[in-house]
């Protein structure tokens, strides 16, 4: 019989997390400012966290989200309640708040049963809203519109505290959640979740419960992105309202709709992608605009930005991991390439 | 013999740490590198561009006299969109990849707070954060000794609100309406300080940032009778409320926190904001105080454009007037330390227009005390003295 990864090649995946484990080091190495882009890469790799569990709800069920940054808030807002307030350890902490968050999926999950389409990613997108409310009115624990300070995270009685150390806390996350991502999008609940997103007619007469299998992806995207919350909090050390606002769930949904819908590594690629656009790229062209147009700095970084989306979409539809299987199609067949088909 | 070796390293200790003194990262001997995070394109984008002009103004003006201990002043913008995220990676970038002296002037409350564990970190201070959160200047929070504060919080001007309207009519009912974020959290905080020391009960409206209808709070305020309201908005939200309530048969006395006193509120508001009380944390920039004399003639001189001179230009003008005392203080080998240590010899300075500014080791506020500001047939008119 046939193993479930038998017709992919595995073989780089240890020098890849090697790669991930020695990167901080080549940065140390070739530039002084190493710490701005290993602050950076933390923040994508807090990202990729979450979109890995976006894409299982919206690229493989196919139900779409806008409320993604409420289920961060949430992960973020309980872990730094429960550590700080209740003095539970931080690794339990990093069990207990993505359940919760998963919880608030599944509740989520409800409406998903009868709605789809628009309709419930403008569901999703009220309870970011009714999210953003709960946590101004439940004052007492968040401190209201304030904010909350959060302290470090203490793992075996070591205190994580500059970004070296988060970088090593974040991308073993990564790593163990992208890992969790594929092997959920190859069992019996990533078919189901592609079955749905196919056809839920079909699906249902194959004999998968609709019901149970959809409020499972809310769920398990909620688990995800709450993750992603407790390490937001921890190596933010700052958390407020305005941390989660509606934008940053679009800018989810467009890291993974830009790294390929569907895929694990595209939602990776998609985040890496937008981050470093974002926040190293764009800002690399205003300089250079800046060199010979003189205009108002903020304006003309979201003209780039909306520019490469635009671009992008229109002659990459499948997204970065799309464009990397044409590659590899490519060199593969090579030099017998149909020439109509990689044009 | 132990002992000589042991002296022999101590020694060397000490040279090594005198001899090599590591310059203060953003010092040159020609310039001091500043940096200043703005809203550029985000909700309060119209203040990002003024008031960084304002700042540059002074300085070229001190540039231009052979700037600080011979160091020119430069100033490099970043862009955080109000969003406290950004704020911090922006400040990141500025500290780490930019290596800035210090930074300056960072607009907005969330995302002034947003960067504290990185001032903390690396001891980076921050020099008149644009906000009135009296929260800036709380020492016991992270960084709290690194932040220096130049305006008077929002929970101050609102006890000051409050003592102010008691004072002439002990039986008024006040009534406040607020932003539902940390802003209003502020003006809360001080609305609770004065229902406690003065015994009184406040009726309290909230409101969502960026609401543009505001029937449901004025009509609030007449179920609940209150004779002076005070508005903790910016300059759209006091200027819908008072026409609100003039179109609903309603005119109490309204009172404003620091961000209603744009000279747009009375401008717009027209004959339903006349009598408004905007306290102030500056002297206005008509005004004859001496920097506001000086602040208008290099407007003049260096040719701005009309359209920024106002209030928001004269705040980045006067505070950049601090940051550069501070930067005179800290001495001809500045370091971040010597900077905060300058800057904390202020006693009752006088700055011009702001309240005289005090900063010590116990106290990052600066100043407590407002003035009050009264439209008078369409004008905006200083009616006190500084109050606190």
């Amino acid at each position: 019989m046939k193993g479930r990864y038998e017709d992919e090649n595995l073989n780089w995946i240890p020098l890849l997390i090697g790669f991930v484990f020695l990167l901080p080091f080549f940065l140390q190495f070739a530039t002084y400012s190493y710490k701005y882009y290993l602050f950076v890469l933390n923040m994508a790799g807090i990202y990729i966290i979450l979109t890995v569990g976006l894409d299982l709800l919206s690229g493989y069920t196919g139900l779409i989200s806008l409320g993604h940054a409420a289920f961060l808030a949430i992960g973020a807002y309980t872990s730094a309640i429960l550590v700080d307030q209740a003095g539970i350890p931080f690794f339990l902490s990093l069990i207990i708040s993505p359940l919760i968050a998963g919880l608030f999926g599944f509740v989520i999950g409800f409406p998903a049963l009868r709605i789809t389409g628009m309709y419930l990613g403008l569901t999703t997108m009220g309870f970011g809203f009714i999210v953003k409310r709960l946590i101004i009115s439940l004052r007492e624990w968040t401190h209201g519109a304030g904010g909350l300070d959060v302290s470090s995270p203490v793992l075996f009685g070591y205190t994580i505290k500059s970004d070296w150390d988060n970088y090593y806390l974040i991308f073993t996350c990564v790593i163990i959640a992208v890992v969790l991502g594929r092997r959920l999008a190859k069992s019996k609940i990533g078919r189901a979740f592609m079955a749905i997103r196919d056809s839920e007619q079909a699906a249902e007469a194959s004999g998968i419960n609709l019901a149970k299998y959809k409020m499972l992806a809310f769920f398990i995207s909620g688990l995800f992105a709450g993750f992603a919350g407790v390490l937001f909090a921890h190596t933010n050390h700052f958390i407020s309202t305005d941390h989660f606002d509606m934008l940053l769930s679009i800018y989810f949904i467009i890291m993974v709709l830009v790294g390929g819908a569907g895929s694990i590594y595209g939602a990776v690629l998609g985040t890496l992608f937008i981050v470093l656009l974002d926040n190293l790229y764009v800002p690399m062209m205003e300089d250079w605009i800046h060199s010979f147009l003189n205009t108002n700095a903020g304006d003309i970084q979201l003209l780039i930005f909306g520019l490469i989306m635009f671009l992008f979409i229109i002659f990459q539809p499948m997204g970065l991991y799309g464009m990397w299987l044409k590659v590899r199609i490519y060199w593969k067949i090579f030099p017998f390439n149909p020439r109509k088909r990689f044009t | 013999m132990k002992k000589v070796i042991g002296i022999l390293v101590i020694l060397g200790l000490i040279f090594i740490g005198c001899g090599k003194q590591a310059p203060a990262p953003g010092v040159t001997d020609t310039e001091i590198l500043i940096g200043n995070i703005q809203d550029l394109s985000g909700p309060m984008k119209e203040l990002g561009a003024v008031l960084p002009a304002g700042s540059n103004v002074y300085f070229r003006y001190i540039n231009e006299a052979g700037g600080v201990h011979g160091r020119k002043i430069k100033m490099i913008v970043e862009d955080h969109q109000y969003n406290p995220q950004k704020s911090v990676v922006a400040a990141k970038k500025l500290i780490e990849k930019d290596q800035v002296f210090c930074l300056y002037h960072v607009i907005g409350t969330s995302t002034c707070e947003a960067i504290r564990p990185i001032l903390a970190e690396t001891g980076t201070p921050l020099i008149a954060p644009a906000t009135q959160s009296g929260t800036m200047s709380d020492l016991s929070r992270p960084a709290g000794n690194l932040i220096f504060h130049t305006d008077t919080g929002y929970d101050r001007q609102t006890v000051i609100l409050v003592e102010y309207i008691l004072k002439d009519n002990p039986n008024a009912k006040i009534g406040i309406i607020y932003q539902d974020d940390d802003y209003g959290e502020n003006v809360l905080k001080g609305a609770a300080e004065a229902e406690a020391s003065q015994g009184i009960s406040i009726q309290k409206e909230a409101y969502q940032r960026g609401a543009t209808d505001f029937a449901g709070q004025v009509g609030n305020m007449i179920k609940g009778g209150a004779t002076h309201v005070i508005i903790a908005g910016v300059v759209k939200e006091p200027i819908i409320v008072m026409k609100t309530a003039a179109a609903m048969g309603y005119s109490p006395q309204f009172f404003g926190t620091s961000p209603t006193m744009d000279h747009r509120v009375a401008l717009a508001a027209g004959p339903a904001g006349e009598g408004f009380i905007a306290a102030n944390f500056a002297n206005l920039w008509t005004s004859d105080a001496p920097a506001a004399v000086k602040y208008r003639e290099l407007c003049e001189q260096y040719e701005v454009p009309k359209a920024y001179m106002g209030m928001y230009h004269f705040y980045g003008y006067m505070t950049a007037k601090v940051l550069v005392e501070g930067l005179k203080r800290a001495g001809k080998n500045p370091t971040r330390k010597r900077l905060v240590n300058g800057l904390e010899t202020l006693n009752k300075w006088e700055s011009g227009a702001f309240p005289p500014l005090t900063y010590n080791s116990k106290d990052h506020a600066g100043t407590e005390s407002v003035i009050l500001v009264q439209v008078k047939d369409g004008v905006q008119t200083v009616i006190t003295d500084w109050i606190d």
